[in-house]
């Protein structure tokens, strides 16, 4: 029956392998939007694992993918820091972070804003390749916390202001978006980031001062309280918060507790849990992309149904001779079955492979953003192709058993 | 039914219905066939004769009948699945028209009804095929041989299977004088050497000098 399959499909290559072709790009599709979806959440979620901290709190309805507000005051960074127990504060640090945004490597990227004393909490076990984890940035933040330092009155020219801010004009890169870089304007090349490059940021330019190990939690680091400054005039916001507890502290107890203390305004969460948190925001993109994906594998399999249909039509007349061999209604619908298979087989074969290619494609022309194909996407897409195929087989199929032999052999 | 009998047939009837119409074909035809014989049914166009063939086949089922054996098998009231069985297992076709899968290799054709019940063929393919002088064209599919050609891969392919009844309809009809010889002297020595029972139809009476027995048949009717 096999045999018999594959010569009927090799009979017509052209109109096999475009069925194949069709299928492929179904798979593809559904392949490249998960894996890049998956990919990239699981990119962050564990980049977010990179941070010195057990628990994190989260604007209550943000969503913490596309937020960027600051909500938290600094008055809750207090609050955060009084819930103690018989040993004392259940938080050893407290680490507030700011988001912003900017353009780097050819695509928005999300601006990390710290304190840069607690920078080495957001590096962990992870070193700097180049330069420092911030420089004259250290100074102007403690000079700007120092109640003595006066702010250059309203009065004065703007250069006074802006030489005022320079020191904190810094940022903190990783070394894939170093490698990545920018677009040399002159030469129309990628060239990687330098130490001292000028990137403008909320209308500032900033300096590139330090490159880090690939995987810490943001790709762009800034110093909070200038984000702060530029943003929000000095107001002491924050957009989140990571907590590192005590050493003997339970994560799981403590964040009951403080979302039992902060109420409606804030979800606490634990870091590991940051994944599922992704996963959850992103829900409505996936329903939307798991829709687009699964409506053209439906259209890709209709397009086999469509195929084998034609392919009954035109083989009426060889059905009837299989018939007076002696050929069953239950072979037929096997041989319909077994071609649709070897077609929808073969296109995710193909879809895999397209995949593999739109990856490294992606992976040059967006070299930031994260293609995950995993074993089981994979399986997955296996499974579907099989899945499709004895479906779209069985209508085509059923047409061919119930063909009535004599008169299929006098088809013209 | 009597074991010496490969047919037996009796009152058979059938129509075809046609926009609402009966168009009756078979008129109450009585055939019995003896096992080796050789049968000739003749008739003009439209009288019947493949129709007939179609229910012997067990093709198509007939409007009514009284009796219908096939091969020591009351044929008359098994299902599509059991029909397409002892088909499978009992009868071997030759059509005016060949109906070779033209996807597959003359070899392969041959070997069809033996890879359908699952048995080892390569020896006996490879038998038939020099016995029909075949050999050094079993690799060509079928739109590369003759017409002549074509029809010795069908009568090979019927006869692998080493079937009950031969049923051939019109088997010389699409094919030339000498190649029409060749073909109906392939039928007899089947019939002469292993007896063979065939049940042939045609309407060139030169074709059934060989037959034990000739049947007229006009009007859906056998004539005595």
């Amino acid at each position: 029956m096999l045999a018999l399959a594959w010569a009927n499909l090799m009979h017509n290559k052209l109109r096999t392998a475009i069925s194949a072709l069709a299928v492929g790009l179904g798979i593809m599709l559904m392949l490249i939007s998960k894996g890049l979806a998956n990919g990239s959440i699981a990119e962050v979620a564990e980049r977010m694992q990179s941070v010195d901290a057990e628990l994190v709190v989260l604007p209550a309805q943000d969503n913490i993918i596309f937020t960027n507000s600051a909500p938290f005051p600094r008055a809750f960074r207090r609050f955060i820091e009084k819930q103690v127990d018989d040993a004392g504060p259940f938080a050893d640090a407290v680490i507030p972070a700011f988001f912003g945004q900017l353009r780097m490597g050819g695509q928005q990227q999300r601006l990390f804003g710290v304190d840069p004393s607690q920078m080495p909490l957001f590096l962990g076990a992870r070193k700097m390749i180049e330069g420092k984890a911030f420089d004259r940035a250290v100074e102007y933040v403690r000079r700007l916390e120092d109640p003595a330092t006066e702010y250059p009155p309203d009065d004065a020219p703007e250069t006074v202001y802006d030489a005022f801010l320079e020191p904190g004009l810094e940022l903190v890169i990783d070394d894939r978006l170093r490698r990545v870089g920018r677009l040399d304007e002159q030469t129309g090349q990628r060239v990687p980031y330098q130490i001292g490059d000028e990137i403008r940021v909320m209308g500032r330019m900033f300096r590139v001062v330090g490159v880090v190990e690939t995987g810490v939690a943001g790709r762009v680091f800034a110093p909070l309280q200038t984000l702060r400054e530029i943003a929000l005039a000095g107001e002491t916001k924050s957009s989140m918060f990571f907590i590192k507890l005590r050493a003997d502290v339970d994560p799981v107890f403590a964040a009951d507790r403080y979302a039992a203390a902060l109420g409606d305004s804030a979800r606490v969460e634990l870091k590991s849990d940051y994944g599922v948190l992704l996963q959850e925001s992103f829900a409505q993109v996936n329903m939307y992309m798991n829709a687009s994906s699964g409506l053209a594998l439906v259209v890709c399999f209709l397009f086999i149904l469509l195929t084998m249909y034609t392919i009954v039509l035109q083989r009426t007349r060889e059905i009837g001779i299989l018939k007076a061999l002696g050929v069953t209604r239950f072979d037929l619908l096997r041989l319909s079955i077994i071609e649709a298979l070897i077609i929808s087989v073969a296109g995710a074969a193909i879809g895999v492979g397209i995949s593999f290619l739109a990856k490294w494609g992606l992976g040059v022309a967006r070299p930031l953003l994260t293609v995950d194909l995993t074993n089981e996407l994979l399986l997955f897409a296996g499974l579907v192709s099989v899945v499709g195929g004895v479906l779209s087989a069985l209508y085509p199929g059923y047409r061919a058993a119930r063909l009535d032999p004599a008169a299929a052999l006098s088809y013209e | 039914m009597n074991d010496e009998l490969m047919i037996d047939a009796r009152d058979v009837h059938h129509h075809y219905r046609h926009e609402g119409v009966d168009e009756p074909v078979l008129h109450g035809v009585d055939l019995r066939v003896r096992r080796g014989e050789f049968v000739v049914i003749m008739g003009q166009s439209g009288c019947g004769k493949t129709t007939l063939l179609n229910i012997l086949g067990l093709m198509m089922a007939p409007t009514r009948a009284e009796l219908l054996h096939v091969a020591g098998r009351d044929a008359a009231g098994l299902s599509d699945g059991a029909r397409a069985r002892l088909r499978r297992e009992t009868i071997g076709f030759v059509f005016q028209r060949f109906n070779l899968l033209p996807t597959i290799s003359a070899r392969k054709n041959v070997a069809l009804p033996l890879i359908i019940r699952r048995e080892k063929h390569d020896a006996e393919v490879d038998r038939i095929l020099a016995e029909v002088d075949l050999t050094i064209y079993a690799h060509k599919k079928p739109g590369k041989l003759s017409v002549g050609q074509q029809q010795r891969v069908a009568i090979a392919r019927a006869m692998i299977g080493r079937p009950d009844l031969l049923l051939a309809d019109e088997p010389t009809g699409a094919i030339d004088s000498t190649n029409a010889q060749a073909v109906l002297e392939l039928l007899s020595d089947f019939h002469r050497r292993l007896g063979q029972t065939i049940v042939m139809i045609t309407h060139n009476e030169h074709l059934a000098v060989g037959a034990d027995r000739v049947i007229q048949m006009q009007d859906g009717r056998f004539r005595d």
